[in-house]
């Protein structure tokens, strides 16, 4: 068991280095959770991993299930503030100042040269995510389904995600 | 671009980016293509230009999906509404995972989750695919689909780590427009 402090600061040491991008997460936590402090064993330290890609919201709520294993509850809270403090506060800190620097002639003509790129990266991970979730004919009905209603209706996300849930949930069993 | 005539209340912000959080599943590409589809087109709060170049800055300061939700939280109401959608978009995941941990340093088994994912992976990969032919459709000129296509080949073929081509496409965009400079 870590002591709150020792929780929120050594959240906020890789809130900080997380900044820099979110690949180096997984590597970072495994060391200082597993090696360093023995927070938890390496089998925790995988199930929760699973447990944070399963469940929505970004991978880094990772920081959410070691804190609680680390420190409870109060734990949990301050694990996940700490870890997501630095960015959310570097990220409002540049949005506000975005406004003024876009009207920079360099500025804005280096955002728009990025913006294809994205869309690549975006494209991209479609792509990746398919080639591992598209394996059966239900997998590619449902792809298709869910393509038809979102591209073609205004059907709010929310009802299509949560609804192929609950037909995933349900054809399970069946 | 102003985006609004009449201000976005903090309280709109807060359930916008809740039901977004609860709904986030997939993490990263998932989240910020569903933000895309309910800030840019269902609620139109912010423009694709504007919401593109929150996406470029994001993806270089971390997790990108809670990127995407301060942004536009923040290009609404400032700080507060920055805070606001970042917080409202965390909450559903941190309390989701607080439960399933204290289940699972309970009784050190994970719950059914997978078979509800089977169901909500093909469509999440739809919508991704929706936001990239929204975005594809608002790109103009030779060189921009050359670099477009080009990060997806790199990123999905050969497995080239985003922040490196975004990174890449930035000094190249930069260097592009100094000579200009020079050369006008």
């Amino acid at each position: 068991m870590g002591s709150l402090a020792t929780i929120a600061w050594t959240f906020l040491k890789i809130g900080l280095v997380f900044v820099g991008g979110g690949y180096v997460l997984i590597p970072l936590l495994h060391r200082i959770m597993v090696d360093q402090y023995h927070w938890l064993t390496m089998k925790e330290f995988l199930d929760g991993l699973a447990l944070s890609q399963l469940t929505p919201g970004p991978l880094a709520i990772l920081a959410t299930f070691v804190g609680f294993r680390a420190g409870g509850f109060a734990g949990a809270l301050a694990g996940t503030v700490a870890i997501f403090l630095p960015c959310t506060a570097l990220m409002v800190f540049l949005t506000r100042r975005y406004e003024r620097l876009r009207n920079i002639r360099l500025i804005r003509e280096v955002l728009d040269g990025v913006v294809p790129a994205v869309v690549g990266l975006v494209a991209a991970a479609g792509w990746k995510l398919g080639g591992t979730s598209l394996v059966s004919l239900r997998d590619i009905l449902l792809f298709a389904a869910g393509f038809a209603i979102l591209q073609f209706t205004k059907v709010s996300p929310l009802f299509v995600i949560l609804g192929a849930g609950a037909l995933g949930y349900f054809l399970h069993f069946s | 671009m102003e985006t609004t005539g009449n201000r976005v209340s903090l309280g709109e912000i807060f359930r916008t980016f809740l039901i977004i959080g609860v709904t986030g599943f997939g993490g990263g590409m998932a989240v910020v293509a569903l933000v895309e589809r309910v800030c840019v087109h269902e609620k139109e709060w912010i423009g694709h230009e504007e919401f593109m170049h929150g996406l470029a800055f994001g993806q270089f300061l971390g997790p990108f999906s809670l990127n995407a939700c301060t942004f536009v939280g923040c290009t609404l109401r400032g700080r507060i509404g920055g805070t606001v959608a970042a917080f409202a978009f965390i909450l559903p995941s941190f309390l989701i995972v607080s439960f399933l941990s204290l289940l699972y340093f309970r009784y050190h088994e994970l719950p059914e989750l997978q078979a509800a994912l089977q169901g909500t992976n093909p469509v999440i990969i739809a919508l991704i695919l929706v936001a990239a032919i929204g975005m594809g459709r608002k790109i103009r000129g030779v060189e921009p689909w050359a670099i477009a296509l080009l990060a997806f080949i790199l990123a999905a073929f050969f497995q080239v780590n985003g922040l490196a081509l975004l990174v890449l496409t930035a000094l190249w965009s930069l260097a592009r427009a100094r000579f200009r400079q020079e050369h006008r």
